[in-house]
């Protein structure tokens, strides 16, 4: 068994979809960093990832590149730390497997922070559209992150991010919502996390946009955290958690 | 180097034009065949790194498991992205990933105290952070694992010198031709990564590492009959 396993650990390559991936997020994150991102990692159960991640993009080992602001939260209560720490356009890198709790919680947020996220994995994969950008290994092997295959992937990420930096021209941010019909802040609703309730029906949300206040009669009782749709000034519907069904 | 534009010969004469491209289809491209022969090579050094470091893996293996049945206690070590690398290697020995069967083991990180490595960096220096945790810390039968990639950083090397000193084993990860641990009298085994980039380096070293820690539970399970 050992063989076997010792077998999948080097023999993994780089598929073409999985290539294809590596791409779109360096890509990504070329563009957010050029309009002034922060990049934030996290690895809940292999905070070394996390910390690996921050010192690569702050602290180039190719002499001459430039530092980009990268940082690394570790430690108890993730999602809270990551709350207070990021801002509209930031970036959020996760390392950790798809039922992790607190990287699903960073997730599933992420839209009303305003920020855009990669998940690193190994094992099952996370349900689609979870995060913007997921770079996966599909090997159920529990020790597959300790093999070098995450490592290879964020060396990768740093790599092809310095590359875009080569074409200045493509880096530069479309303007929002120049679409016809924008996801983001259609008609369809833009999530927001409730920050406070005010006992009348109202409450704080915090959305991509900034914080706002809205009406919550459709929702029913909400509390602080809760994920809302937000649309014209009202809650229009809460937003539950699929897999735990909070 | 797909793109069409980055390939004429003329484009020195125009510095601007990066700055004119719009269309992002052909750096993705780019990126993504960039992308797949790295990986080629991550992995092409992956496999020639452990075929040439088998018989070292297994050798070392059964040192670590001469100490650790002895009450022997790992040390890792490592500046930067190799600290990380040596802590995810402490906490395999000593907190093996749910799921799999292998016991734990007594292995921490010396970078993982950051009141410890501010105090020492700040009043004797930061080529002696490590080496002044082993004096308190090491004893004879320890074992001390440093990662590097260019295998000369001076602060591992005093604190290899002082884990040889104290009797520990002594194991070095480096890089490159293997730097100053390929030639110390303080560095009992050494791992070289035969590569030129610092990035491609720390993939393998994971590996072998991860190895190593493989070999020291199968030579656990199974012990040597020549012991008898």
């Amino acid at each position: 068994m050992a063989s076997e396993v010792t077998t999948t650990a080097i023999d993994r390559g780089l598929d073409a979809d999985l290539a294809a991936d590596l791409a779109a997020a360096s890509f990504t994150l070329a563009k957010r960093f050029a309009a002034g991102a922060t990049m934030w990692s996290i690895a809940p159960g292999w905070e070394p990832h996390a910390l690996h991640i921050a010192v690569e993009f702050i602290h180039p080992v190719i002499v001459g590149k430039r530092a980009l602001p990268a940082v690394a939260i570790t430690g108890p209560d993730v999602v809270d730390v990551v709350r207070v720490s990021v801002r509209p356009g930031d970036i959020v890198v996760a390392v950790s497997a798809a039922d992790d709790a607190e990287v699903r919680s960073v997730m599933r947020r992420s839209r009303a922070w305003g920020v855009t996220t990669v998940w690193i994995g190994s094992g099952e994969r996370p349900r689609a559209g979870l995060a913007d950008h997921v770079l996966w290994l599909d090997d159920p092997d529990p020790r597959a992150p300790a093999t070098g295959g995450f490592v290879l992937f964020y060396h990768l990420l740093w790599e092809l991010t310095h590359v875009c930096f080569e074409h200045p021209g493509l880096l530069k941010e479309s303007s929002q919502c120049t679409d016809e019909v924008c996801v983001t802040c259609s008609d369809e609703g833009r999530l927001g996390e409730v920050l406070t309730t005010t006992g009348d029906g109202m409450a704080t949300v915090r959305t991509a946009n900034g914080v706002e206040t809205v009406a919550t009669m459709l929702v029913g009782p909400v509390a602080a955290g809760d994920l809302v749709l937000v649309h014209a000034g009202t809650a229009i519907s809460k937003v539950s958690d699929e897999e735990d069904g909070r | 180097m797909t793109s069409g534009r980055q390939e004429e010969p003329t484009n020195f004469l125009y510095p601007f034009i990066d700055a004119q491209e719009d269309d992002p289809k052909s750096l993705l491209a780019d990126l993504a065949a960039s992308a797949q022969a790295k990986a080629a090579e991550s992995l092409a050094l992956r496999r020639s790194t452990l075929e040439a470091n088998t018989e070292l893996i297994s050798s070392a293996a059964a040192e670590l498991v001469r100490r650790f049945s002895t009450g022997g206690r790992l040390f890792t070590f490592g500046n930067g992205g190799s600290c990380t690398d040596c802590t995810t290697l402490a906490r395999l020995f000593a907190q093996p990933p749910t799921g799999t069967p292998t016991k734990s083991l007594p292995a921490w990180s010396l970078t993982a105290d950051q009141a410890i490595m501010t105090a020492l960096g700040n009043d004797v220096g930061f080529e002696l952070v490590f080496a002044r945790q082993l004096i308190a810390r090491g004893k004879a039968g320890d074992i001390a694992v440093a990662m590097s990639t260019s295998g000369s950083s001076p602060n591992l090397m005093a604190a290899l010198k002082e884990a040889r000193h104290r009797g520990m084993y002594t194991v070095g990860f480096a890089g490159y031709d293997g730097g100053a641990f390929a030639k110390s009298p303080d560095v009992d085994a050494c791992f070289v990564v035969r590569s030129q980039s610092v990035h491609r380096i720390q993939e393998s070293q994971a590996l072998l590492g991860y190895q190593l820690w493989l070999a020291v539970h199968e030579q656990m399970a199974t012990p040597p009959v020549e012991a008898l």
